[in-house]
């Protein structure tokens, strides 16, 4: 094999795989793509041209192929039901397979393979995050009601563990029966399929699939919306329903269970994220929940729900740069809450987060507003 | 002679480097507690110069001055400071810990079958027995290392770990010939090549100076450049740099830029995000300057400054260089 | 080219506390993680490379556990063919000069005209066993390397120096090359290269299988013993410089050059 040649492992499947054929070459896709502001992805062309087996290794090699969130929007608004988004994915895995990607997705594959998650961390200090407090775990072949499948992200960023210390807290104060897993969890795969390394995406879902079978769970509650959709969408044989942790408070706060101990007086602005919205159609629950905190008054953007605006930190885009100067998208979003007079801008995802309050302090708007994770929320204004 | 300490001097390109002033730090006390005296083997062509300099540390110079020797050749090294060994049994054989030293002393040691520590950062005798401390896991944790009896002890020495001596009554410089007759054919030095510049990789960088967010704007980038210069780093930063245009991409430290291991790391106005911390962790030493000071940058600092960095670092620029020169 | 390129299973230690076990001469590894050593990793790539240009047959060799076998699967699935490892307890895993000795064990008796390994253990950092192993093969040897070319019978290596200068040596083959970090840019090992790799040839071997003497790579061998590990009084936390700015300026600074930093 040559230097820099990609190789197919396999016959070309693309026009099967992503039924080519029933493209009408509309253009909604490119249209409504919200990366298209920022980079130079035509991902209409990608489909048109992923027909022509001789020209996928060329595909392959487009800097731009890196630059899609897996937002959704395209498959969303195709009117013939196809996924133009997977046949980027496809692209991204005859790089992976060749083994000539960045090296930023290099070490957050391999650290899933080696260690479970994508950070680098080790497996064995994924619970660091719990030090401190009373919680319960999970046990194999035990019955519980509800096992809770802690983000990766979440696990290892001293940011973002505030969300599920906060859970835990609530949880305690409420006694509901739930379990964690422990430093046996493993990253869901999210990442690692939208990065394109579908083998270990494969090996992910065998894995936690026997895992998570383990315990005899009722329900599992993920608390990021991509382990959420993840499991829903690719995980066939799971034996427990799945469900994001907005659902399970849209009904604590719907049976009144939630023992207030405050106010928030914010004006709050809920932002969709793509994984919870666009992927698996919901919308309702997390607005309820922040509609129940008292004192919350709630905004709405206009690009909301099924138009919400991609804050371009799923996809991968966590490892991966995009080489455009323009404006990010969360940026955009930031100015827009701001524009609507919200003081919070609140999110129910771990990618979410760090991309809209990093867009939030770029702005310099920290003194006037902030970005916060409902979880974050609940930890202010519910007794623990 | 019992109790003698060999040090070999190094140099390039017609200069000695600072680590053979260094080992005159140790040597002489160390081979006074062994019973005997450190003696510097400076082996090279045209070298008196050098060997005066030496000598003026009050130690004796043995001088190998020759042709043969012009440039660094580690397998010629090994030749003659084996046949040295044989001659004078000298009961210490130390280097520096450097490009040097790792090329030619672990052979030796495989060759003359005598016991070698690397990167020594201290070491005593003390009843007849000679110890070392090194370190590993990257200075996180030390080491204590014995040797066994024998003939002779090889060991190299860190770089930086002590201060040259004054300069004292000077030593004697006595010439030696060579026991090497003959040019090696299969060893041979080409050339030395110089690092290129503007073409910086900051994952090779031994110190970076890295802005974040709180450069605020592009005009304030010189004062950066000026501190940069005088310690002679290379500049990186954040994403927030690299968004702003402040540094090109491949400047950009941490998860979806580059991981780097400088010596030493100097975050300014830098938050120290987890995605931002995951590229530097394995910096040796970490200052950081931030006027936030729950910014969980200063969780992984070595030295900290709550303040705002245009407040500090004019003045670090203009004391740096006055320290230097 | 038949390449041998040897290569080592250590933690990461870059984050991790580290903690020295009561026996005092092991420290507490059960919250580290482990991978392939850095500068290694860099030398695999290297002997892709070389194979890809010229052809040949490359054999991985390392001494280690069983769960290190997921790091040589790995350098198999980027393109090295066969790999032996070793694993016996009585190898004094402290000495360099030992390692080098027992690593020469692996590869003599095969064909061979390049070894190359990282310049450095991110763990011990002697910067000993590729060195040490030229001389018990009887090679040639060149440390730090930075770039090379392969030519006739020979190799040219760019060794990284002090201030990065690089010097350019010429060595006939065969030849050890120690490589340092930053020479290429390692390929990732996908999951189906690594499962395709199951296949390859891994021989698990002790010393007696190497035709080594284990009286001659013991503990009892080694010229050094490992007397101590400790770990070294270093604030932990951040010493915060405090005063006027001015103050604070000038405190650094003196820290920073009276501490050699700068």
């Amino acid at each position: 094999m040559m230097r820099g040649m990609i190789m197919i492992s396999e016959t070309n499947s693309f026009t099967e795989k992503f039924d080519l054929l029933g493209c009408i070459q509309c253009g909604r896709c490119t249209g409504g793509c919200p990366v298209t502001v920022r980079a130079d992805l035509n991902v209409r062309r990608f489909v048109y041209d992923a027909y022509n087996e001789e020209k996928l290794d060329e595909l392959a090699r487009l800097a731009e192929i890196w630059d899609c969130t897996t937002c959704n929007t395209c498959a969303v608004r195709c009117p013939k039901g196809l996924k133009p988004l997977e046949v980027l994915l496809a692209l991204r895995s005859m790089v992976v397979e060749s083994g000539k990607v960045e090296p930023t997705v290099r070490d957050a594959l391999q650290s899933v393979l080696l260690e479970g998650n994508p950070w680098e961390k080790p497996r064995a200090i994924r619970c660091d995050w719990m030090d401190g407090l009373d919680v319960k775990m999970a046990e194999p072949g035990v019955p519980v009601e509800n096992l809770f499948f802690v983000c990766c992200t979440i696990a290892y960023d001293p940011r973002l563990q505030i969300i599920a210390r906060n859970m835990v807290r609530i949880l305690n104060k409420l006694d509901l029966d739930y379990g964690f897993i422990g430093t046996d969890e493993t990253c869901c795969g999210s990442e690692v399929r939208t990065l394109g390394e579908e083998g270990l995406f494969e090996m992910l879902i065998e894995d936690n699939t026997e895992l998570l079978n383990s315990f005899e769970a009722k329900r599992i509650v993920a608390f990021s919306p991509h382990c959420f959709s993840v499991f829903n969408t690719y995980y066939p044989d799971l034996k427990s329903e799945v469900i994001h942790y907005t659902q399970l408070f849209d009904e604590l706060v719907g049976e009144n269970k939630i023992p207030w101990r405050g106010e928030l007086q914010k004006k709050v602005v809920y932002h969709d994220p793509c994984y919870l919205g666009k992927l698996s159609g919901v919308y309702d629950e997390p607005r309820s929940v922040l509609q129940k905190i008292p004192g919350v008054e709630l905004l709405e953007f206009d690009r909301c729900r099924e138009r919400s605006l991609c804050c371009e930190g799923s996809g991968g885009k966590m490892w991966v740069e995009s080489h455009s100067k323009k404006e990010r998208l969360a940026e955009t979003r930031i100015k827009d809450a701001r524009a609507l007079g919200a003081d919070i801008v609140a999110v129910s995802c771990p990618f979410c987060l760090l991309t809209l309050e990093d867009a939030l302090k770029g702005l310099g708007f920290e003194e006037e507003m902030r970005v916060a994770e409902i979880m974050e929320l609940l930890g202010e204004v519910v007794e623990e | 002679m019992m109790g003698n300490i060999l040090v070999l001097a190094e140099h390039r390109q017609g200069s000695l480097r600072e680590i053979t002033f260094e080992m005159l730090a140790i040597a002489p006390q160390l081979s006074s507690d062994m019973g005997g005296e450190a003696v510097v083997l400076l082996i090279g062509s045209g070298v008196d110069e050098m060997a005066v300099k030496i000598a003026s540390y009050g130690v004796k110079v043995l001088v190998i001055d020759d042709p043969l020797f012009e440039d660094f050749n580690g397998e010629k090294y090994q030749k003659v400071i084996s046949a040295v060994i044989d001659d004078l049994k000298p009961s210490v054989v130390m280097t520096g810990h450097t490009a040097q030293g790792v090329d030619f002393m672990p052979p030796l040691a495989v060759e003359k079958r005598l016991p070698l520590v690397m990167e020594a950062i201290a070491l005593e005798y003390t009843d007849g027995a000679l110890k070392a401390t090194r370190q590993l896991y990257s200075g996180k944790v030390n080491a204590i290392v014995a040797f066994k009896p024998a003939d002779t002890y090889l060991v190299t020495i860190r770089e930086g770990i002590a201060e040259a001596p004054e300069i004292t009554t000077a030593g004697p410089v006595e010439k030696i010939n060579t026991p090497l007759k003959e040019d090696l054919d299969y060893r041979k030095f080409v050339e030395y090549i110089e690092a290129e510049v503007g073409d910086v990789d900051i994952t090779q960088s031994d110190i970076l100076v890295a802005i974040g967010r709180g450069l605020k704007e592009d005009k304030n980038l010189p004062l950066i450049e000026e501190l940069a210069k005088a310690v002679k780093a290379d500049i990186a930063g954040s994403r927030a740099a690299t968004d702003a245009g402040w540094i090109s991409q491949d400047r950009q430290v941490g998860t979806s830029g580059k991981t780097v291991k400088p010596k030493l790391y100097i975050a300014m106005g830098i938050s120290g995000a987890f995605q931002h911390v995951a590229g530097m962790k394995g910096a040796k030493t970490v200052v950081a300057i931030n006027k936030d000071p729950e910014a969980p940058i200063f969780n992984v600092a070595d030295y900290a400054i709550v303040e705002d960095m245009f407040k500090v670092v004019p003045k670090l620029t203009e004391k740096l260089k006055e320290l230097k020169s | 080219m038949k390449t041998f390129v040897c290569i080592k299973y250590v933690p990461d230690t870059s984050e991790a506390e580290v903690k020295v076990n009561p026996d005092g001469v092991t420290v507490d590894s059960s919250r580290f993680s482990f991978d392939i050593n850095d500068a290694d990793n860099y030398a695999v790539e290297e002997s892709v490379l070389i194979k890809e240009a010229r052809g040949g047959d490359i054999t991985v060799a390392s001494i280690g556990p069983k769960q290190s076998d997921v790091m040589i699967r790995m350098a198999m699935a980027k393109g090295c063919d066969q790999a032996i490892r070793v694993e016996d307890d009585r190898i004094a895993g402290h000495d360099p000069l030992i390692v080098a000795r027992v690593l020469a064990g692996a590869i003599k008796g095969h064909e061979c005209d390049l070894v190359l390994t990282g310049c450095m253990a991110g763990d011990d950092g002697h910067m000993a066993t590729g060195a040490a192993l030229a001389e018990e093969l009887g090679f040639n040897h060149a440390t730090m390397v930075k770039k090379l070319e392969i030519l006739d019978g020979k190799v040219k290596a760019y060794r990284e120096l002090e201030g990065g200068l690089m010097e350019v040596v010429e060595l006939a083959l065969p030849a050890v090359l120690t490589i340092q970090t930053g020479i290429n840019e390692p390929r990732y090992a996908p999951i189906r290269g690594i499962r395709e790799a199951q296949k390859k040839e891994l021989k698990v071997v002790n010393l007696e299988d190497l035709g080594l003497d284990p009286n001659d790579v013991d503990a009892e061998a080694s010229g050094v013993i490992l007397e101590q590990l400790y770990i070294p009084e270093i604030e932990s936390a951040a010493e915060f410089i405090e005063g006027e700015p001015d103050e604070k300026a000038e405190k650094l600074a003196s820290i920073l050059v009276k501490g050699g930093l700068v």
